[in-house]
């Protein structure tokens, strides 16, 4: 269904990848843990190494739980699907779009 | 003739017109028929929402008022209220609040719920050029009349606080920038930019009707279980207003459903979305009713019980099904997420209040105890151990919050941070995609309002969003904090704050001593 308007109603979406240069969002969410909310939203290089991304942004972020140890990462979900997350490839060769939801666990 | 000699009477005063007679005179009677203006120019918008009007006529005034007899009631209702506003202040009515943190509800208000009323004041005043009837048009002068005087109502009410407590001070800048702001703010901007019919099903109706008793109504019990006279006297001057908004409301979604058949679905569909849309922004209220009364007065769960299900989907859809209307979509979503949401919501605040102007806290044990007993199913199996994580790290000094940014619902703008259905434990996750970008959403009610108006809410002003573009003060916290209005020790955590510091000052026992 579309708008119901007195004019031709077509505008860009605000968060539109040109908006972001060579970066993007990425969602990403800790599952199973109560103490975050919510999922985490990071703007990152599209070409920087899933490793980079997750010492960088991820882990920083995840230490708010005084409890956090890197190691206990146990897995990724790109979406509902699971992901091999190669640490020494980009984000945009795993596949990982502009707003895309990553989830992982820990052991 | 001499100054104190009086003229002579000429004749017998005028005998007072019946109070209908006198209504008609002064408010259809005023109406006429343009004679070198085509209706179709003079009246733009009443048609391009598909929705039919046969006879403008047919719209029943609920209340007779005209603007004098409206102006004499609300200056005397007026002229109480600020009396209660200068013998609180003089009498430093404030010392008397069950404790500061009572204020964040209060912040809250003035900075979410105030500029809506100033909203609808504008928006109702352009309904009321715009309508083709006079007596909906005059009904929205009224209403729009009503609005502005609630807006400086509230600020003239709430501002007091603003000389010794933190988070009063920039509430409109605030409004238009900060995160949880945007949640109030986005579905006005929401209705005021949809059609004049859309906007009174979705304002006078899911709003002031379905869910007004649920919105407003726990702020002002709160502030009467709280001590703040000033905010309870507010909320009696503004009570038979709002009645009168709720008349309202029903008299329009009745008189459009009665003028044609072809209206039902159209309505249905705005019933369907804003009964969500204003359903999900009074999940803020559910968060503040449940963790930030010092004194609670009852939980989300039993008002949402008493004031929805038992008044709106127990009396009023009754009625309405003989107009071939249901129950609003996604209400059963509503209805199972009851002892869910106000943990969900508090939640979030908890995390983010760092970029807030209020403070938030863990609540305490007997503040635990009360939640436990009001949400016997889900408190203790759900949501106390994770408030006992929170207690030991503040217990070694710390204090958790999301160091970081959240992901935001497309559609209401909260953090994605609601439930499955069937699994507390498990954040229901909605996207879709539109022309090839995806989107976001909380919820099954979010993602079909998002689906069924894509164009819409592509263009979103999402807070966080907005901050990784570069608009909003700059990259860093300490920026956009800037950028907010917030100033140091408005947000962040109630224990230790200023409010919280002078609180305690001011409560010491007196010192002897000569």
């Amino acid at each position: 269904m579309a708008v119901k308007a007195l004019y031709d109603y077509d505008f860009p979406s605000a968060d539109r990848i040109e908006n972001f240069g060579d970066d993007q969002l990425v969602y990403v969410h800790w599952a199973g843990n109560p103490l975050f909310c919510s999922a985490a939203a990071f703007r990152a290089p599209r070409a920087t190494p899933f490793g980079e991304f997750v010492a960088a942004m991820v882990q920083p972020w995840a230490a708010s739980d005084p409890e956090f140890d890197p190691a206990s990462i146990a897995g990724w979900q790109l979406f509902d699907e699971p992901l091999a997350a190669d640490p020494q490839r980009s984000l945009a060769e795993l596949g990982i779009g502009h707003k895309s939801l990553l989830t992982f666990r820990t052991a | 003739m001499s100054l104190t000699e009086r003229p002579p009477a000429t004749s017998a005063p005028a005998k007072k017109l019946p109070v209908k007679q006198r209504y008609s005179l002064l408010t259809r009677d005023l109406d006429w028929e343009p004679s070198y203006v085509n209706r179709a120019d003079l009246y733009p918008y009443t048609s391009y929402e598909g929705i039919v009007v046969h006879d403008w006529d047919g719209w029943e005034d609920p209340f007779r008022l005209t603007v004098d007899a409206y102006h004499k009631y609300q200056s005397e209702k007026d002229k109480r209220l600020y009396a209660v506003l200068d013998s609180f202040a003089q009498s430093q009515g404030h010392l008397t609040l069950s404790d500061a943190s009572y204020l964040n509800s209060i912040k809250l208000f003035i900075q979410g719920v105030t500029p809506l009323e100033y909203a609808a004041h504008r928006h109702f005043a352009y309904l009321a050029r715009y309508l083709e009837g006079p007596a909906p048009r005059f009904a929205a002068l009224c209403q729009s009349i009503d609005e502005l005087r609630h807006a400086q109502t509230q600020i003239h009410t709430i501002s007091n606080y603003n000389k010794y407590y933190g988070g009063f001070h920039s509430w409109s800048k605030m409004h238009d920038r900060v995160w949880y702001l945007s949640v109030t703010k986005s579905l006005f901007d929401d209705a005021m930019s949809a059609g004049p019919f859309e906007f009174l099903v979705s304002i006078s109706f899911s709003f002031e009707y379905l869910l007004t008793n649920l919105l407003f109504v726990p702020f002002m019990s709160g502030a009467s279980f709280n001590g703040d006279m000033p905010t309870m006297s507010f909320g009696f001057s503004a009570q038979s207003d709002e009645s009168r908004h709720m008349t309202l409301g029903l008299e329009a979604i009745k008189f459009l459903l009665e003028q044609d058949e072809a209206n039902v679905p159209i309505i249905q569909g705005w019933i369907d979305k804003w009964f969500w849309r204003s359903y999900r922004m009074s999940a803020l209220v559910a968060g503040m009713m449940d963790y930030m009364l010092p004194k609670p007065v009852m939980s989300w769960k039993e008002a949402f019980e008493l004031y929805f299900e038992d008044q709106m989907l127990g009396g009023l859809f009754p009625d309405l099904a003989y107009y071939g209307i249901t129950p609003p979509r996604h209400v059963q979503d509503a209805i199972a997420e009851k002892d869910k949401l106000s943990h969900e919501v508090y939640k979030i605040l908890h995390n983010f209040s760092f970029a807030a102007a209020f403070t938030t806290s863990t609540p305490s044990d007997d503040h635990m105890a009360w939640l436990s007993a009001q949400y016997p199913d889900t408190f203790d199996r759900y949501y106390r151990p994770t408030w006992e994580k929170h207690r030991s790290v503040e217990a070694g000094g710390g204090r958790v919050f999301f160091q970081g940014l959240p992901q935001l619902c497309q559609v209401c703008q909260i953090p994605i941070a609601f439930t499955e259905r069937d699994d507390p434990t498990r954040i229901s996750f909605r996207h879709s995609e539109f022309r090839g970008e995806t989107f976001h959403t909380c919820s099954d009610g979010c993602q079909w309002i998002f689906d069924r108006e894509p164009e819409k809410y592509v263009q979103a002003w999402l807070p966080v969003h907005q901050i990784y573009q570069g608009n909003c003060g700059g990259p860093t916290v300490p920026d956009v904090l800037a950028w907010y209005g917030i100033q140091e020790g408005d947000n962040g955590e109630y224990a230790g704050s200023p409010d919280q510091q002078q609180w305690a000052e001011w409560h010491q026992p007196a010192k002897g001593g000569n």
